[in-house]
């Protein structure tokens, strides 16, 4: 049985001002529980892609359906159902790591209160649960990038948008964060869009595209 | 924990954030508003004291109300018993007042006369408070003089002053001639207020009644009444006197006076509120500073479902949180400063000004201070709402920002 995709991404272009194409005709589609990679070189729009997938970013034509909704990119509304991971961690230093990750449960006024079980497997998983008390500040990189996952997947959602998460950690760090990212999506069972430069990252995602000359590719 | 309580909580931890006792922009932004605050609240509880010291002295001199004409009046004691039935009415003394020529030696002066019945004045006016020496009871065997006229003429008790009536010269013009009225002197009283103390004499009244032939009439009576129905007793008053009688309030006597007490009190608040206006500015460049450096965590907090109206309420919360600390701690700094006003003070005028020039100048022993609820509650609302104002332009700045683009790895 085929599942249903969750994501459908049909003929997306986005040109630069003065005209400058930067790529057209995106389409894919995502299936629940999936994982897929975009790959390319800098300056290839990869992450412009991503963000333009969240609606953080306009494009000239095209559509992108998220569960049956329309977004429309560079509209920026929030969407429930679509967290994010950034390269940066962007971890509010005022809260604690606790009330960082809770943080996507209150001010989404449709979720619900996350699960005690969920919440116990996402903190196991990712190793937190030492590290609730304390301040981002006293936090390396990877655990930052590890609450900023936690963060992102408390509210469960159905698709995570990843841009180069293991980007400002050196590699061991980065490939384990990027071990427990893809395990924890697999056990609570969201879809995940990532955007790397590392190909053996890429390699452990269900697809793998390549975003080369304006047009994205997928990989056999 | 809903949204809007969370919103309200993050921009109370922006401000204090977690295990640390607050940030160097909170609390130089609380600095502002509390010198402002305190500044406002300095000021106006000393005008508000200064204000009830006047409103004190113009009742004890004058008494809380005053009947009045342009012609005289009888001073029987049928007139004075009709009086005292008005409601909330406590006691009646009539007076009559004129300028007189003073001569002591070879020295004159053109001094006012209030003439006292020295029966009845202790009952309306509380004369003996303001005797520096003497004895009100004495009234009857001569004058008191004011303060600043006996230092002029260095009067001692016992001195006698020669009294010319303003008769002398209907006298004169008749070829006839009236002799002075030689009177001693039996106090010196000195009342705080300049107008008073300056050339004044405390005369028995039948003696002034003499000086001015006024037979047995007056030019007015003083009420003592219950104090909390001032207005009501004036009420009742005017409505038994006779056409050509009216009674004032004390309030009612001094309504230009007590006018521009009350605008220069409201010109100093709208000066002062300047200053907390320039906080509030300063918090504002602040406010900015820190949108600026937040671009990413606003940009974040929209991702995960914040509104762009939360973001607006957790700048405009932070910044009236301030406000509202800085109002706090500005009214303890404030009531820090006032309980200690005269030690300070005395200290100013002990480095600059020779000892005692202030108390002598204004006629005060210590510096009055009056608490309004009233006032507390203006200064609040303006700090609060000049500090809300403070907010706007980084919010609205922050509305214009391409914030999004923030988010990215580049």
């Amino acid at each position: 049985m085929v599942a249903q995709p969750i994501l459908q991404v049909n003929q997306l272009s986005k040109s630069f001002t003065p005209p400058a194409m930067l790529w057209q005709g995106v389409s894919f589609s995502l299936a629940a529980h999936e994982s897929i990679a975009i790959c390319g070189q800098s300056g290839s729009g990869k992450s412009t892609l991503l963000f333009a997938l969240g609606g953080l970013e306009p494009v000239q034509s095209g559509t992108i359906e998220f569960n049956g909704q329309r977004i429309v990119a560079g509209r920026y509304r929030y969407t429930p159902g679509i967290s994010y991971v950034f390269q940066h961690y962007h971890l509010i230093q005022e809260l604690t790591v606790a009330e960082n990750i809770f943080m996507a449960t209150r001010l989404n006024p449709s979720a619900a209160s996350p699960d005690p079980s969920y919440t116990e497997t996402l903190f196991s998983t990712l190793g937190l649960k030492p590290l609730l008390n304390g301040t981002p500040s006293r936090l390396s990189g990877g655990e930052q990038q590890r609450v900023a996952i936690a963060r992102a997947l408390i509210t469960q959602p159905k698709l995570l948008l990843a841009d180069e998460p293991t980007g400002s950690l050196d590699e061991a760090t980065g490939a384990q964060v990027m071990a427990l990212l893809l395990q924890i999506c697999a056990t609570v069972q969201t879809g995940l869009i990532l955007v790397t430069h590392n190909a053996t990252f890429a390699q452990q995602t269900n697809r793998q595209f390549e975003l080369k000359d304006g047009h994205l590719y997928e990989k056999n | 924990m809903k949204k809007r309580t969370w919103i309200l909580y993050l921009a109370f931890r922006y401000l204090f954030p977690q295990k640390r006792f607050g940030t160097f922009f909170t609390w130089i932004s609380t600095a502002g508003i509390l010198a402002g605050v305190t500044l406002l609240t300095v000021v106006l509880s000393i005008m508000n004291g200064f204000d009830e010291n006047i409103a004190q002295k113009l009742i004890q001199i004058n008494g809380p109300i005053k009947i009045l004409s342009p012609a005289l009046m009888p001073d029987s004691d049928s007139f004075k018993k009709s009086l005292k039935k008005a409601a909330y009415v406590k006691a009646v003394t009539p007076f009559a007042q004129g300028i007189t020529l003073l001569q002591h030696f070879n020295r004159v002066a053109f001094p006012k006369c209030i003439g006292f019945d020295p029966h009845s004045v202790q009952q309306v006016l509380p004369l003996q408070q303001f005797v520096e020496q003497g004895n009100l009871a004495d009234l009857s065997k001569g004058a008191f003089v004011s303060a600043a006229l006996a230092k002029e003429f260095d009067f001692h008790i016992g001195d006698t002053v020669d009294l010319y009536s303003p008769m002398s010269l209907e006298a004169i013009k008749q070829e006839e001639l009236i002799l002075p009225q030689e009177v001693p002197i039996v106090g010196i009283f000195k009342t705080g207020w300049a107008d008073i103390d300056r050339d004044t004499l405390l005369l028995p009244l039948p003696l002034l009644q003499e000086l001015y032939g006024l037979g047995n009439q007056v030019h007015g009576y003083s009420v003592e009444v219950d104090r909390k129905h001032i207005q009501e007793a004036c009420t009742a008053l005017n409505a038994i006197l006779p056409p050509s009688l009216t009674a004032y309030t004390w309030h009612t006597l001094n309504k230009d006076f007590l006018y521009i007490l009350r605008m220069e009190k409201a010109m100093c608040f709208f000066v002062l509120l300047f200053v907390v206006m320039v906080a509030a500015f300063s918090m504002s460049s602040g406010l900015m500073t820190t949108v600026i450096r937040k671009q990413r965590e606003i940009a974040l907090l929209q991702t995960l479902g914040a509104t762009q109206w939360d973001i607006a309420l957790i700048f405009s919360v932070q910044s009236m949180l301030l406000g509202a600390l800085g109002t706090v701690l500005g009214f303890l700094c404030a009531y820090g400063v006032l309980s200690y006003r005269n030690t300070i003070v005395h200290l100013l005028t002990g480095w600059f000004l020779p000892e005692n020039a202030l108390w002598d100048f204004y006629s005060v022993e210590t510096l009055p201070v009056a608490y309004s609820l009233q006032d507390f509650a203006a200064i609040t609302f303006f700090a609060i709402l000049v500090t809300f104002g403070a907010s706007l332009f980084p919010v609205i700045h922050l509305k214009r920002l391409p914030i999004m683009q923030h988010l990215r790895g580049e």
